[in-house]
């Protein structure tokens, strides 16, 4: 339907969406090495739960992939991980693959170390003791053989660091405000960074005030097509409770495979693939009148998010949220 | 049926848990309401994790309508006790914010981060750093709500 669409699409949405079709497995292995680079970093990010979240869970042969390819990004998942906030203790056997994949690799970071050593002890992540306990002894060590480090471990940072005295760069003040300010930019400019990883489109555009539009945006659309979605689920069924649960235990008991060949039908229509049109058809037919209403509020709905995401990869998204509207309108 | 502990997953459960209250609706605008709040307990629930826009948003949807609290309460799974805590946090933080000097980029940044701060549920109390860590945990997850409220409304 739309090939000039697909690859810069599939770069984001494979790694993203994780949808599940049989056709994109082809598809997507290829630009998901290239595209893995900077998203699949992100997935580091929260480590095990960003991997399940943004990878799909259909190719669980491509979770292995990911590390070995972003050697420049290890800096990322070095910060990344240290968000403790995105790390439960369930998936402790992920975070260590994590770490020591960051480990085989020689890092030299500056800010980094200190970055993601504050970044470890100012969240409440009670979870990551025994973690971040031994990432912090490794910081530790690539700290001590840096020598122009500049980071500031304040107090205020938390009980779990030493008071470090640091060489400050050439030209910098060595003023303890200054120094804490400078603590606080390289904190603020890390975190932007990861932010810009995330929000599809921000990575060409520079300076703090664009990108925090371009998040503010994907926020206020994400919000709304949860808002939409609602919507759209309300006016489905009028019996929903009954419905949803059969549709939950559909969804929720399938695995792996069984969910992508569950979701596979319905959800081609997001691929666009026309012999997948037909089986929706069939599977529609007898939700045709229930249909009805919902259509005129989502031929408005899907202009009305088209303009919200003003970059591509996301625009495909939604339209394809709008696009499955269409034929169904016309054929059916 | 949690073999693998996926904050989709996880989510998609919370939220059946959640509608399975059963409401009388009768119009779609009411069903529609329930459904989101759910989703969005669901979402907020998930993951264990205690960041301040979970929080915020759980003390929101409850304080908007009492009733809320079953829903929140199944979903949870406990009891919610966490009010006296924001509460104290929102002075700390509100200090924190205030201490901040005056400059021209960071005025520039300020409209931005106040527009953000509103998105973010609970974000007026945090200060920048923590702001930008909050959105980061939040889009994920509403990512991950987006997603699988798609997929089931594709299927139905």
């Amino acid at each position: 339907m739309e090939p000039e669409l697909e690859p810069p699409q599939l770069q984001f949405r494979s790694a993203e969406m994780g949808c599940a079709f049989d056709d994109f497995h082809g598809l997507i292995s290829t630009p998901q090495v290239t595209g893995g680079s900077s998203f699949t970093a992100l997935l580091e990010l929260a480590p095990p739960q960003a991997v399940e979240l943004l990878v799909t869970e259909d190719f669980p042969a491509k979770q292995p992939l990911p590390p070995p390819i972003f050697p420049t990004d290890i800096g990322l998942i070095h910060r990344a991980s240290k968000f403790s906030v995105f790390a439960s203790a369930d998936n402790s056997m992920e975070s260590n693959t994590i770490l020591s994949v960051s480990n085989s690799i020689p890092v030299k970071q500056e800010d980094l170390d200190a970055d993601s050593r504050r970044n470890s002890s100012s969240p409440a992540g009670s979870d990551q003791s025994l973690k971040s306990g031994k990432r912090k002894e490794r910081e530790k060590k690539l700290k001590e053989s840096n020598k122009k480090s500049k980071s500031k471990a304040a107090n205020d940072d938390g009980e779990e660091l030493p008071y470090v005295h640091v060489r400050a760069r050439r030209g910098q003040a060595t003023d303890s405000h200054s120094l804490a300010e400078r603590a606080r930019r390289e904190k603020i400019n890390a975190r932007m960074k990861l932010l810009q990883e995330l929000v599809p489109g921000c990575n060409k555009i520079s300076g703090t005030a664009m990108v925090l539009d371009e998040i503010i945006n994907h926020v206020q659309a994400l919000q709304r097509q949860v808002e939409f979605l609602s919507m759209r689920l309300a006016a489905v069924s009028p019996g929903i409770d009954f419905d949803l649960d059969s549709l939950f235990t559909v969804n929720g008991s399938s695995n792996d495979n069984s969910y992508s060949g569950m979701l596979a039908p319905p959800i081609c229509t997001e691929g666009q693939l026309d012999g997948a049109r037909q089986l929706q058809l069939q599977q529609l037919w007898h939700c045709d009148e229930l249909h009805q209403s919902v259509w005129a509020r989502e031929t408005d709905t899907s202009n009305f998010i088209a303009p919200a995401n003003s970059l591509l990869s996301y625009d495909s998204t939604s339209a394809n949220s709008g696009k499955p509207v269409a034929p169904r309108c016309t054929t059916s | 049926m949690k073999a693998r502990s996926s904050l989709k997953q996880e989510f998609l459960e919370k939220w059946r848990k959640g509608l399975q209250i059963g409401r009388n609706d009768s119009t779609i605008l009411e069903r529609k309401d329930a459904i989101k709040l759910s989703a969005d307990v669901a979402i907020a629930a998930t993951r264990n994790a205690a960041t301040r826009w979970r929080r915020a948003l759980l003390c929101d949807v409850v304080s908007k309508n009492p009733t809320n609290k079953h829903v929140v309460e199944q979903i949870l799974g406990h009891k919610l006790k966490n009010t006296a805590a924001t509460t104290r946090l929102t002075t700390a933080c509100r200090r924190r914010i205030l201490r901040r000097g005056q400059n021209y980029r960071r005025r520039k940044r300020n409209k931005r981060s106040r527009a953000l701060r509103k998105l973010v549920p609970g974000g007026e109390e945090m200060d920048g750093v923590l702001l930008l860590q909050e959105t980061l945990d939040y889009i994920v997850s509403l990512r991950a709500q987006v997603d699988v409220m798609r997929r089931l409304a594709a299927i139905t």
